[in-house]
């Protein structure tokens, strides 16, 4: 294990600043309400003008629509986009890992459907992995998919589905042939299937504050074409856990609350809470500074051609519990009975953090499950 | 990893090399007991590593400040009871910059001269007060003082014959002796443009956080080591999920601390790093309590044992959490530089960091 300090370059830079530019062009302060990071607002119109400007996928090859550019370029983009509370939502699976996960296991063909309305900004992908009864324990699943003439019948349950009632595609991990005995991770299969589909239907699973973001999606003799197989059969497991590590160790695992610190400078310039605003974002700037600095060079590595599975563990571990420590910070230090409906941007979104960032440290793998990853890498290392 | 840290690949296998051979357990611990440990300084010495940083022409031993700072993380890692700062990018710097002889021996420095008073004369200055806490004055050949003098910096050079020094200790056993200036007469002259009390206060804190950035590590490879050797209800302990958070926890503060200590040695190398001096002060800091917390926590009774080597790094972060800054001072300077930036270049701040002070 190691994080080599890594910088960006002038071309980098130029990036950040054109993504700067353009926030503050679409989305001046004060003209829309900042999402909390990843969990942000569905926004087709603000993803189809990111993609204009070849911001969505890309890190996909030219030739499938994307922009050939590198895990760093898309690190400062989201990282940007993130900060400034984007409604990135639309497109945020897709770009994160959908497009990779095709681009490396599916077909030709898959490509050519999938890729270029990707990075389009035009399709919303939603994940199933979880089932009612399988959770932490995943490889457990046991949502069917059973052979049929051309392709397969779907039976099952699965759960936390955020976004699916909105979305286009479902990226599953399913059953392709029965558990084994001592080996289950064979046989599990990834399967791309239309969220429109006949016999395919999504519930609301309600948030605790009445949001809706999950969905119970239950298969009833759902079918799915064998064109839509993604990658190896029965090599599930390991597409699916090679999709995982494009989701940690990003700027979404530690720049969640940044749009309510921000807030709260803004409105306690010149009050009295300058002073004790003073003191809480000493630690805040310098833990930021140091999350970034690991987090960027896990992008920096993985251009390299490493995958940094340990790495990006360790750093959306601690970047998660660095959101919920935040908060926490933040309740501790300012004496102000806030709300969800307050007249103040900052009261409305320091309570939207408070009710929705305990998700934070499970979401995409509870930390239990990060670390667990994480303690067998760190094992063989020198003494 | 050199053309990714600048920092020459033979200075880190050399000094591993050479500190993994002399300061074993056993001769760390005989060090803190005698007060002293002449040989590890002699073949520390033989390698001209003390002088990294400082010119040859000056009497150093060539080579960049981030070479240095990569030798202080090794001696951090391997807990060399030696003066190994203070010899070169603090009181080398201070003397040498200013125009002084570089000394054969260590060097030491004051770490404030908030309790001197300094009278200039010519090319002398006369000292009076004490100064508490002055790493290995004990052995030191020379002892550099900063002082401020109608306005402009001045650095003595002063021999430690001509002071009262009373041994004391830090938390590791390391010297940290009180000097008494009674009158003493040292020669002195002008610091350079860029060398002052503050400069010199960010300087010591880097020096610290490279250091507890390699003192953080080793404690993080000791437990991982000790927990999956460690067998209890028939199994190694670092598969119980309680036990790998702390491992998960330790490895994470190993990291940002390095990072952090890394990062500001570049800036540093480059020009105005204060921003990131600051930063990686705090969370040395910071990481230096979580890590302590959690490695001594993972190693259970053992770790608490003089026979065990893990006290060797713990003590050592602990004191050295507190010299050069500790939470209050650096939170507050970074807290200050966060506000002076308003909403709209806190971002900024945070990834172009001293860039956008300047």
């Amino acid at each position: 294990m190691r994080f080599t300090p890594t910088e960006l370059t002038e071309e980098e830079l130029d990036l950040q600043q054109q993504v700067r530019d353009f926030l503050q062009e679409e989305l001046p302060p004060g003209s829309h309400e900042p999402c909390l990071g990843m969990a942000a607002n569905k926004d087709k119109a603000f993803s189809l003008k990111m993609a204009e400007r070849g911001w969505v996928g890309m890190a996909l090859p030219k030739e499938w629509g994307g922009s050939d550019r590198t895990a760093v370029d898309r690190f400062i983009v989201v990282e940007e986009m993130l900060r400034w509370g984007a409604p990135v939502g639309h497109h945020w699976v897709a770009d994160r890992q959908t497009g990779n996960v095709i681009l490396k296991f599916g077909t030709e063909e898959q490509r050519e459907r999938f890729l270029p309305a990707i990075c389009r900004g035009e399709l919303g992908f939603s994940i199933g992995m979880s089932e009612p009864d399988s959770g932490s324990d995943l490889a457990s699943v046991s949502t069917k998919a059973e052979p049929t003439t051309d392709g397969w019948i779907i039976n099952g349950t699965k759960i936390w589905t955020s976004g699916a009632h909105e979305n286009d595609w479902f990226v599953c991990l399913l059953r392709t042939s029965p558990m084994e005995d001592g080996n289950k991770h064979a046989g599990l299969s990834q399967l791309l299937i239309d969220l429109k589909s006949p016999g395919l239907e999504i519930s609301p699973i309600p948030f605790l504050d009445g949001s809706h973001h999950f969905n119970e999606v239950t298969f009833n003799e759902v079918f799915v074409p064998d064109i839509n197989v993604l990658g190896d059969l029965g090599m599930g497991w390991h597409q699916n856990t090679t999709e995982m590590a494009y989701e940690r160790g990003g700027p979404d695992r530690w720049l969640s609350p940044f749009s309510t610190v921000e807030q709260l400078l803004r409105e306690a310039k010149g009050t009295e809470l300058e002073e004790t605003v003073s003191d809480l974002f000493g630690e805040l700037v310098a833990r930021w500074w140091g999350i970034r600095n690991l987090s960027l060079s896990v992008a920096r590595l993985i251009d390299t051609g490493e995958a940094p599975s340990i790495e990006s563990s360790l750093v959306k571990e601690m970047g998660t519990r660095y959101e919920q420590e935040v908060v926490e910070k933040l309740v501790h230090l300012i004496d102000i009975e806030y709300s969800p409906d307050s007249d103040s941007l900052f009261e409305r979104l320091l309570a939207q953090c408070v009710v929705t960032f305990p998700g934070n440290t499970i979401r995409g793998g509870t930390i239990e499950i990060l670390r667990s990853v994480a303690s067998k890498g760190l094992k063989g290392l020198p003494a | 990893m050199t053309e990714a840290t600048g920092v020459d690949e033979l200075v880190t296998e050399t000094a591993d090399r050479l500190f993994t051979q002399v300061c074993d357990h056993e001769a760390v611990q005989n060090a803190e007991a005698a007060g002293a440990a002449p040989e590890i300084w002699s073949a520390f010495a033989e390698t001209g590593f003390p002088w990294i940083s400082i010119d040859e022409d000056r009497g150093g031993s060539g080579g960049t400040l981030l070479d240095a700072l990569e030798v202080l993380r090794l001696v951090g890692y391997h807990a060399a009871p030696i003066p190994a700062a203070e010899t070169g990018v603090l009181g080398g710097w201070l003397l040498a910059s200013s125009g002084h002889e570089i000394p054969a021996g260590p060097i030491t420095v004051l770490p404030n001269s908030n309790n001197i008073t300094a009278s200039v004369s010519g090319d002398q200055m006369t000292l009076a007060g004490t100064c508490a806490r002055v790493p290995w004055a004990r052995i030191a050949e020379r002892i550099a003082v900063l002082v401020e003098v109608d306005g402009q910096s001045m650095v003595g050079s002063v021999d430690p014959k001509d002071c009262a020094i009373r041994p004391m200790t830090n938390m590791a056993g390391e010297p940290r002796d009180t000097v008494c200036f009674d009158g003493a007469i040292a020669p002195a002259s002008p610091c350079v443009a860029g060398v002052n009390p503050e400069t010199f206060r960010f300087r010591g804190a880097l020096s610290r956080a490279a250091l507890m950035a390699g003192a953080i590590e080793k404690m993080s490879q000791l437990t991982v080591t000790y927990t999956n050797d460690r067998i209890q209800f028939g199994r190694p302990v670092a598969r119980f999920q309680a036990v790998q958070q702390h491992l998960v926890w330790g490895a994470q503060e190993a990291a940002l601390a390095r990072m952090a200590a890394e990062t500001a040695g570049r800036e540093a190398n480059r020009g105005s790093a204060f921003f990131e001096i600051a930063a990686a002060k705090l969370i040395t800091n910071q990481a230096a309590a979580r890590a302590t917390k959690a490695c001594h926590q993972a190693h259970g009774a053992m770790g608490m044992t003089q026979e065990y080597p893990l006290h060797h790094y713990s003590r050592r972060l602990w004191s050295w959490r507190k010299e050069y800054g500790g939470d209050a001072e650096w939170s507050k300077w970074l807290g200050d530089a966060a506000v002076s930036q308003g909403a709209e270049g806190l971002y900024a701040l945070v990834t172009g960091g001293s860039s956008v002070l300047r």
